[in-house]
């Protein structure tokens, strides 16, 4: 088990550099002739106006929170998915439950209309 | 046509007894207000006499009589003929009131008359430049306006005919000692100063929220891939929604109307094919029609040419509602796919184009008295099987493809609505009308060539988002369809053209509004002769440009994704639009 | 002919140990070796996809694809490879320079790490964990945090949209994957997708189809493919988060979405449809392969087809889709999943007479859920006045 891991630490390295590495290789064939034009930030053709860096009106932060309960709790859940021929049928009925106490809290986020693109 | 037959004894006159006069001049029609009487006539014409669709509001400069006259085009949108009327005032610091108020279509033609002829419109809420920059000197329309490499007042330019002599006016006068500048104007420079006021008038809009967010002002175009073109729609978002929403062109504007005006009436036809440059066909019909309505009784069009002309302008029309379903779907983000299928059946009636007139796109197949050529050998065989085989197979498979598929109706209903008031107000045209309910075609409202000849109906739909604008092309490819079947049948033999092709042609002075249903909507040309061979005035009642009017009407308050299918739904194409 | 993978391993292996290095060593040095091998084919597969895309499109959309560079446009990628090596990288000057030029580099390397567990043959893979399912979902969502990167630092208005939507899409469709992912797991009880792969006897596509397909979903949405395409959508915010990357920062982002379907491809093949499992990959591990690979073109070919197919979808419409139908659709599934396998556990019904319970289960909730639906539709009013009919416009007749 050990192996495999270290397998993916050795990975997660190989990952970053071999696509800097290609990144890094057109630096040295390819041309390099900015100017104050080429370098500007891209608004249709025209001179940007404005900052882009604004406290930019985000519609789905309600979603994100949403987001936050469901995706942890069902995290949990795969321990309990995993360990499936060992539950006695009590604890499934727990899991069952658990999963329709998800669905219910969904349908209530629904009805408050927090599920309406504000 | 008109039905001011009798100008003399016309209702209008009994209402308004003082400011109001017949115009009498030779080879015009209408009626001439007087400028401060103008908004209360509007008012009643609108009201009272039932002329509630404004097509075309254009300036004419009179320099020999020191009189600037703005011409207004009204219609029912009930249908029947114009009711023309003007304004005429002084040539020095021309101000005529703003109409916007009435029929807010003028919003744009009275911004494009101050633009290009510098008459000021008093009451406009947004009297800026259009087609030119902020910062352009002077009006180029204007008789005594003229341009860097001005050569002379009229074509055919002495040093290229009858010699033969090719050189440009750039060689030898070459960039930099041809222009002027003000003594304290430094081109290097300058930077723009429209952009700045543009901007602010878009920042001010503030509306309260209990979160505290900024609105961000973007530019969608004109480097962008879904403007159709050079257009640019500065828009303000407010997170995904549009709040507000202004179109801004003319990065396409190469003063079409000036270059017409001094070209001879011939030489026009192939420059009106540059406007809309998908439906050239149509193009060249609306302005020879013009032409012709000048010409009077001297010229007749034969029967064949006539069927020629129904013919080759439905089949433009099949080609453009083709490309804007396929654009159309494209903004809707269907990678291609779509637009690909449908421009096959567009490349087929383009081999037809191409067989008849040498050309593709640019057709200049129309002439005064007729068309260019006679259909060459095997081409009514290929139209009859395009026309009766394929084109309803294959528009019925595009339908099958996209009407009903979930997205498509999903992204495009109640989308964009515009309500049938609203769009005769803004003068909305052709597709954009219809689909909000209005059946106004100038094929039925107002027949030109043979379309009295013809079974069809006025395709309509009644709820006037992007879905029914999509529809209704599909309709309309229809009805084209029905169109051209009969027309195939019918076809005559006998001439193409009235008496023998002419160069150059002499034209009795006077005026003429010559319009056709394009595919877009209507397209006008407003003609004014004074007898010698180019015309005086030369003007294009453009449905792109006119279109546009009620789109930030038609976006605000909806996302960008909607903007962006909006403004395809409206179907521009950026030649017409800047002219 | 015993397992090659095994014995080029175990000689590399000996040959590390001859040259005199510490059995630790070598192991690192063997795993090193292996993890630069699997990433650059990772990487030049790609090569290959974007050929067979362009091609795939071309015959979609009536036309050819690229068939200039060499036989079948063969050469076409190569061409577009040197390129794009030669092409000028651009940093526009008020982008944060640190980030801009990392996400690329992190986007390409979220996918690349999804490799790691993918079973190519019973032996041949990465590394063989026993949370591979949950890892996956991981490394995924870490793109998402490049995309995010990658759309801030540009400091573009249109790159910044698109990454607000990218955030928005994968704080939606991770939900439903992760309880799609679940019945997979829960069927085979282990998160190994080696487990999962033996487990799989009977194809779980035929025992989960709903999550399958619900998978797919969502993944498609996770890579921002058509109809999802948000994060990028080109009509409408040019290219959204990549505006401002060129050269091979852009193709990096470019290589990274083509193998980002394919490793969909793989997973989906993995999970639902038996991964390398085969007749014969048992003795031959070789065909093993083969059979992955085609499983794997099978859901890239799906997703290439509803790319090419369908327009995009609206931002609050993505969203709704989700939250108001796939979330609640794989709950209940997962629910009746649970109980019924269960059941089925009790009266020991195992193989092909478990799946087609399942099966039976899974025909029902669909049927259901359209029946559902097509009430919603007939009673949902589409939001459309519809305007009064008026005469047609007629010229009076001459007067």
């Amino acid at each position: 088990m050990l192996t495999n891991w270290l397998y993916v630490g050795l990975f997660i390295i190989v990952a970053l550099v071999l696509p800097a590495v290609t990144i890094i290789v057109p630096r040295f064939i390819a041309p390099k002739k900015p100017n104050r034009i080429k370098v500007d930030v891209y608004e249709c053709g025209i001179e940007t106006v404005g900052e882009a860096w604004v406290q930019f009106k985000v519609q789905y932060y309600i979603f994100a929170l949403v987001f936050l309960v469901f995706d942890i709790e069902t995290v949990f859940l795969y321990p309990w998915a995993v360990a499936f021929d060992k539950l006695p049928l009590f604890a499934v009925m727990e899991g069952v439950l658990f999963i329709a106490l998800l669905l219910a809290g969904l349908v209530y986020l629904w009805r408050k209309g927090v599920l309406e693109w504000a | 046509m008109t039905d001011t037959t009798l100008v003399a004894e016309h209702p209008l006159l009994e209402r308004f007894p003082e400011g109001v006069t017949p115009d009498e001049r030779k080879g015009y029609e209408g009626f001439i207000v007087a400028a401060d009487r103008l908004v209360e006539f509007a008012t009643a014409l609108r009201d009272e006499f039932g002329y509630d669709y404004l097509s075309s509001v254009t300036g004419v400069d009179y320099l020999p009589d020191g009189k600037m006259e703005v011409v207004y085009h009204a219609y029912k949108s009930t249908g029947g003929g114009a009711l023309v009327f003007k304004v005429q005032v002084p040539r020095e610091n021309p101000v005529v009131p703003s109409l916007v108020s009435v029929y807010p279509g003028a919003d744009f033609q009275e911004r494009e008359a101050w633009d290009l002829l510098g008459i000021r419109f008093e009451g406009h809420p947004n009297l800026k430049r259009i087609l030119m920059w902020e910062g352009f000197a002077g009006h180029p329309l204007r008789k005594d306006w003229k341009e860097a490499y001005f050569e002379e007042e009229k074509k055919p330019f002495g040093s290229r005919w009858p010699g033969g002599a090719v050189h440009r006016a750039e060689d030898e006068n070459p960039f930099g000692k041809n222009v002027v500048y003000p003594p304290d104007f430094d081109p290097e420079k300058w930077t723009p100063v429209g952009d700045e006021a543009l901007y602010a008038g878009l920042r001010e809009f503030k509306k309260d929220d209990d979160l505290k967010t900024e609105q961000v002002v973007v530019n969608l175009g004109p480097q962008h891939p879904s403007t159709h073109g050079v257009f640019r729609m500065v828009v303000t978002l407010d997170g995904e929604t549009v709040v507000r929403l202004e179109p801004v062109m003319g990065y396409l504007h190469r003063n079409h109307e000036k270059i017409g005006e001094r070209n001879t009436y011939l030489m026009n036809i192939p420059f009106t094919d540059r406007l809309d440059y998908l439906s050239s066909m149509s193009n060249n019909w609306g302005y020879v029609q013009a032409v012709e309505k000048l010409l009077g009784d001297k010229i007749q069009v034969p029967e064949r040419a006539e069927y020629l002309r129904v013919i080759m302008a439905e089949f433009t029309r099949i080609v453009n509602h083709i490309f804007a379903i396929g654009t159309l779907l494209n903004d809707l983000g269907a990678y291609f796919t779509p637009m690909l299928y449908a421009l096959e059946e567009r490349e087929l009636i383009l081999d037809i184009f191409e067989a008849v007139s040498g050309s593709r796109m640019m057709c200049n197949y129309f002439r005064f008295g007729g068309v260019a050529r006679d259909l060459p050998p095997g081409v009514y065989e290929k139209m009859r099987d395009l026309v009766f085989e394929r084109l309803p197979r294959k528009i019925d498979e595009l339908d099958r493809y996209l009407t009903e598929n979930e997205v498509v109706r999903a992204r495009c209903e109640g989308v964009g609505v515009l309500t049938p008031e609203e769009a005769i107000a803004f003068s909305a045209a052709g597709p954009v009308l219809r689909a909000s309910g209005v059946p106004y075609d100038v094929r039925r409202a107002d027949p030109y060539g043979i379309y009295d000849r013809f079974e069809f109906d006025v395709a309509v739909r009644y709820h006037g988002d992007v879905y029914d604008r999509y529809l209704i092309r599909l309709d309309e490819i229809r009805q084209s369809i029905r169109i051209l079947q009969q027309a195939l049948d019918q076809l005559p033999e006998g001439d193409v053209i009235f008496g023998s092709p002419k160069y150059s042609m002499r034209v009795p002075a006077g005026e003429a509004y010559g319009r056709v249903e394009g595919p877009k909507g209507e397209l006008g040309f407003y003609v004014v002769s004074d007898g010698s061979a180019n015309p005086w005035r030369y003007h294009v009642r453009a449905p792109s440009f006119i279109n546009l009017t009620a789109l930030s009407r038609m976006c605000e308050g909806d996302k960008v994704a909607d903007a962006i299918i909006i403004l395809g739904s409206i179907d521009i194409v950026l030649g017409e639009t800047d002219r | 002919m015993g397992d090659p993978f095994a014995l080029i391993s175990q000689w590399f292996t000996n040959l590390l140990l001859g040259w005199g290095l510490s059995e630790s060593a070598a192991t690192v040095i063997r795993l090193l070796v292996g993890a630069v091998i699997l990433a650059t084919i990772s990487m030049l597969t790609v090569v290959v996809l974007i050929w067979v895309e362009r091609k795939l499109a071309g015959r979609l959309q009536d036309r050819p694809g690229p068939n200039r560079a060499g036989k079948f446009g063969l050469l076409q990628p190569i061409a577009d490879m040197i390129k794009i090596f030669t092409k000028e990288i651009v940093t526009p000057a008020q982008a944060d320079k640190t980030i801009f030029h990392l996400a690329p580099v992190v986007f390409i390397a979220s996918v690349l790490l999804m490799w790691v567990v993918i079973p190519f043959t019973a032996t041949v893979m990465g590394a063989n964990l026993n949370v591979a399912v949950l890892y996956v979902v991981a490394v995924g969502a870490f793109g998402v945090v490049a995309v995010l990167m990658a759309g801030w630092s540009s400091n573009n208005k249109f790159a910044l949209l698109g990454a607000f939507r990218a955030v928005a899409q994968m704080v939606s469709y991770e939900v439903p994957m992760v309880l799609a992912l679940m019945v997979p797991v829960l069927l085979a009880r282990s998160m190994g997708l080696t487990d999962i792969v033996n487990a799989q006897s009977v194809w779980f596509i035929v025992a989960a189809p709903i999550a399958a397909v619900i998978f797919l979903i969502t993944s498609m949405a996770e890579v921002g493919r058509a109809p999802f395409d948000l994060l990028e959508a080109e009509s409408e915010i040019v290219a959204g988060y990549h505006t401002e990357y060129s050269g091979m920062e852009f193709g990096m982002f470019y290589v990274a979405e083509f193998l980002h379907v394919w490793t969909i491809g793989a997973l989906l093949g993995t999970l639902f449809l038996g991964g390398w499992r085969g007749p014969g990959a048992e003795t031959y591990p070789l065909l093993g392969i083969l059979y992955f690979y085609i499983k794997t073109f099978i859901g890239y070919f799906i997703v290439t087809w509803i790319r090419l197919s369908l327009p995009r979808i609206r931002i609050d419409q993505m969203l709704a889709f989700n939250w108001k139908f796939l979330t609640p659709l794989i709950l209940v599934v997962l629910i009746f999943t649970a109980i019924l396998d269960k059941v089925l556990e009790v009266y020991a019904v195992s193989g092909w007479g478990h799946a087609l319970s399942m099966l039976a289960l899974n025909v029902v909730i669909g049927w259901a859920t359209v029946q559902a639906l097509k009430k919603v539709e007939k009673s949902r009013q589409r939001r459309r006045p519809e305007f009064p009919p008026r005469p047609v416009a007629v010229a009076p007749k001459s007067e």
